[in-house]
């Protein structure tokens, strides 16, 4: 393998040295041309062009290579007498010596400075490198991201098409989950192979993929298993480069290993494992509570709604009223369901908002509509003008936002007194408020209302609530990318919440209406 | 009434649920028949006349919506879908395979019978080539194109005019965004859903006597649009209750 190194660097010298000689022949021309054209005989100087050049962009040995070959020529071509090596002036001598020290200084200077622009380049690159890794791990949020963070972070690093499989823990299809892109077959099978039995074998196996490319397949760290296999592509190319390539992986796996575990992967992707599983286990209970308490909750329901109107019952006013209460409570009992799993579903970050272009009107219709029962004994009194812009929000969360402030409303207010319901654009917003006479906040409630399981004391032994109403309210208008707020004079003079939503110009052509009239 | 019994095909694997629909049906005229899987549905609806199928969307053995979709593929019955579960998408596609209409769990007898009385209606409007709609106040002839509110002719614009042609066609039922965008302003508009918004507004204004609280030309909140008379149950001696609505 050193071998293969060895003759690396030097064909990559000898490169140099060939395009050096090249270099000072066309330094020679064009001296010959000047002598001859202009009759200027001293053009020794121009010799330290191409030490300049060969010392930026070939290294020291060729920089020196074309300061002899300089002098060589200068004394070959131009200094009398001419067409030998032999100089007659001793001044041309001093010039020769003066010249050479002037090449291996620039020469020296030159090649450290192309070195560390070469390193601060690489250096520069690895940190941008490292901080999108670092950024892209921040936001992963299951194992699957947090691996095709580290593929791609590995991919940047070898320079070289990289896929990643994840360890034996997930196996059960862990590893086919993955696409992994144009992986062939016979890796894939590899890889396989290599969960099952030499998960420990650190310097791989290589795989002939298809089209003759070779691919690499090993861990990515013998000590932590939780990173996974690497398959990695080396192209077509001859033995001796493979081995180079290996040396470089093996620098390039361990750097990004030691890169993995001081930023805690192994730990981060234990606990996405965990976190996938709890939130299927929260998404199969919501599920079930979802069915199983409310297929009953139907039967009491519509079998109430039924005895209702049976002949049979009409006249007996006093089990009228018993079948209504079954009804009501059946209902109340439904919304706080739905309550419960609309937490749920905020919790788990489940929202995910449908937006369309909706008429503010149609939604607080909607509401109103949905809440007439429980307003029935309010003085509801609506105020909106008729050229509200329309928004572009998920209409059903924020009518279910609406509700929740409106059953508030109704629920802290006493009957008879009034309800407004406003909404008006301004500033590029839009604000739906809802103002009642009822119980008001105090100043300490303020702030406290939009909290889970909020209940102000005052009104614990008196009003039944969850207390999760204006939470979830909040959350659903958040969604929307809008806010609530309340306000109140005190305790008593009433209150007003509003939801402010974001307004959007629509495009509606105006023509579209007018263009087949 | 001396027209025949319409007969309901009831399709749910909940006995209770079953049994309280049968008694609702029974009550106001209908012949109830049963059905407790999606096999037993397509066979009983294949093998006996049947005016309207009422269909639960969690069934052992199939999907729900595999019922409506094979049911449809050789039938124009009506079909209405009782679901509890409820995403909008959901009911939107339901309605996109043929579904005529949908009642969310849980419901009251009466808000389902206001469903099925109009899904018949249409249907019988349908047989009949009866050319006029008439929803509350408002009278659309489909076939003199001309829309009169409490008897005095309105001057709709093509589109408005279009917009409603379709709902009359669908008189009761919800049509969805897609649908009315796909008829009225082609298919490169499915969602372009502000056209929709805009012009439902100006036809408010035109035929709602309140356009701020729509009688006539409802919402049904990210679904679609319903034409439906807000006091036509009462009047069609169907007993005056609030719907017991259910949330999503």
């Amino acid at each position: 393998m050193l071998h293969a190194l060895k003759y690396n660097v030097l064909r990559k010298e000898l490169r140099g040295i060939g395009l050096t000689f090249c270099l000072v022949a066309a330094t020679t021309a064009l001296i010959f041309f000047i002598i001859l054209q202009i009759g200027l005989t001293r053009g020794t100087v121009a010799y330290l062009i191409p030490v300049l050049i060969a010392a930026t962009r070939w290294g020291v040995v060729s920089a020196l290579f074309a300061a002899i070959l300089g002098v060589l020529a200068s004394a070959f071509f131009f200094f009398e007498p001419r067409f030998s090596f032999h100089i007659s002036d001793p001044q041309e001598i001093i010039n020769l010596i003066l010249y050479i020290f002037v090449a291996v200084v620039v020469s020296q200077l030159a090649t450290r400075l192309k070195r560390q622009l070469e390193i601060s380049r690489q250096r520069e690159i690895d940190m941008r490198d490292l901080y999108a890794f670092s950024r892209r791990l921040a936001v992963a949020f299951d194992v699957a991201d947090i691996q095709s963070a580290i593929e791609d972070h590995l991919t940047t690093v070898m320079q070289r098409k990289v896929a990643l499989f994840s360890g034996a823990r997930d196996s059960a299809g862990g590893n086919r989950r993955r696409p992994a892109g144009a992986v062939p077959d016979r890796v894939l099978a590899e890889v396989e192979s290599f969960t099952a039995a030499r998960r420990d074998n650190v310097t791989g196996v290589t795989v002939a993929g298809d089209n003759g490319e070779a691919w690499l397949v090993r861990a990515v760290s013998p000590k932590s298993p939780e990173f996974g296999l690497i398959a990695i592509n080396f192209g077509k190319n001859s033995q001796e480069d493979s081995d180079e390539l290996r040396i470089r992986v093996d620098a390039a796996l361990a750097d990004a290993t030691a890169t993995l575990e001081r930023l805690g992967i192994a730990h981060a992707i234990n606990e996405a494992h965990m976190r996938s599983q709890t939130d299927q286990l929260r998404e199969a209970l919501i599920g079930s509570v979802s069915h199983e308490l409310r297929t009953p909750l139907a039967s009491i329901l519509g079998a109430a709604t039924v005895l209702s109107t049976a002949p049979a019952l009409q006249g007996e006013a006093k089990l009228l009223a018993l079948v209504q209460d079954v009804r009501s409570e059946a209902e109340r009992l439904n919304d706080d369901i739905q309550n419960l799993l609309d937490a749920t579903r905020i919790s788990s970050d489940g929202i995910k908002p449908q937006a369309e272009w909706a008429d503010p009107a149609d939604i607080i219709d909607s509401a109103l509509e949905r809440c007439r029962g429980r307003m029935a004994g309010h003085r509801v009194v609506l105020n909106m003008p008729s050229d509200l812009p329309l928004i572009y929000v998920d209409p059903v969360l924020v009518k279910q936002a609406l509700v929740q402030i409106f059953d508030n409303a109704a629920k802290y207010s006493a009957p008879g007194s009034q309800i407004s319901i406003a909404a008006r654009a301004r500033d590029g917003r839009m604000i739906l408020s809802v103002s009642d006479q009822g119980a008001g906040l105090t100043a300490n409630e303020q702030p406290q209302i939009w909290d889970r399981f909020a209940r102000g004391e005052r009104h614990a032994a008196t009003t039944s609530g969850s207390g999760l109403g204006l939470w979830i309210a909040n959350a659903f208008v958040a969604a929307n990318g809008g806010k609530m707020n309340a306000v109140s004079d005190g305790p008593g003079l009433g209150a007003t919440l509003a939801i402010e939503l974001p307004v959007t110009q629509a495009t509606v052509p105006q023509m579209e209406s007018d263009a087949d009239e | 009434m001396s027209e025949p019994s319409p007969i309901v095909l009831v399709v749910d694997d909940e006995i209770q649920i079953r049994r309280f629909l049968r008694t609702g049906f029974e009550l106001n005229g209908f012949v109830v028949h049963e059905a407790s899987t999606g096999t037993e549905a397509i066979r009983a609806a294949t093998l006996r006349p049947i005016d309207i199928v009422i269909v639960d969307l969690g069934l052992p053995d199939m999907d729900g919506s595999e019922v409506v979709e094979r049911i449809r593929s050789w039938s124009t019955v009506p079909i209405i879908v009782l679901s509890v579960r409820s995403s909008e998408a959901q009911k939107v596609r339901l309605l996109e395979i043929g579904a005529d209409d949908y009642v969310v769990k849980p419901f009251g007898i009466a808000e389902l019978l206001a469903r099925v009385r109009v899904a018949l209606r249409r249907q019988s409007r349908a047989a009949s080539g009866e050319p006029a709609v008439t929803v509350g106040p408002l009278t659309i002839d489909l076939a003199a194109r001309a829309v009169t509110l409490n008897g005095a002719r309105l001057t709709l614009t093509p589109k408005e005019y279009r917009l409603l042609q379709v709902l009359a066609q669908h008189a009761g039922n919800v049509v969805t965004h897609q649908h009315l965008l796909k008829e009225v302003w082609g298919s490169i508009h499915m969602q372009d859903t502000h056209y929709l918004r805009i012009f439902v507004r100006k036809l408010r204004q035109k035929i709602e006597p309140h356009p701020d609280s729509p009688k006539i030309l409802a919402t049904e909140l990210g679904v679609g649009y319903r034409l439906a008379y807000s006091g036509a149950e009462g009047e069609n001696g169907a007993p005056v209750m609030a719907p017991a609505k259910s949330e999503i």
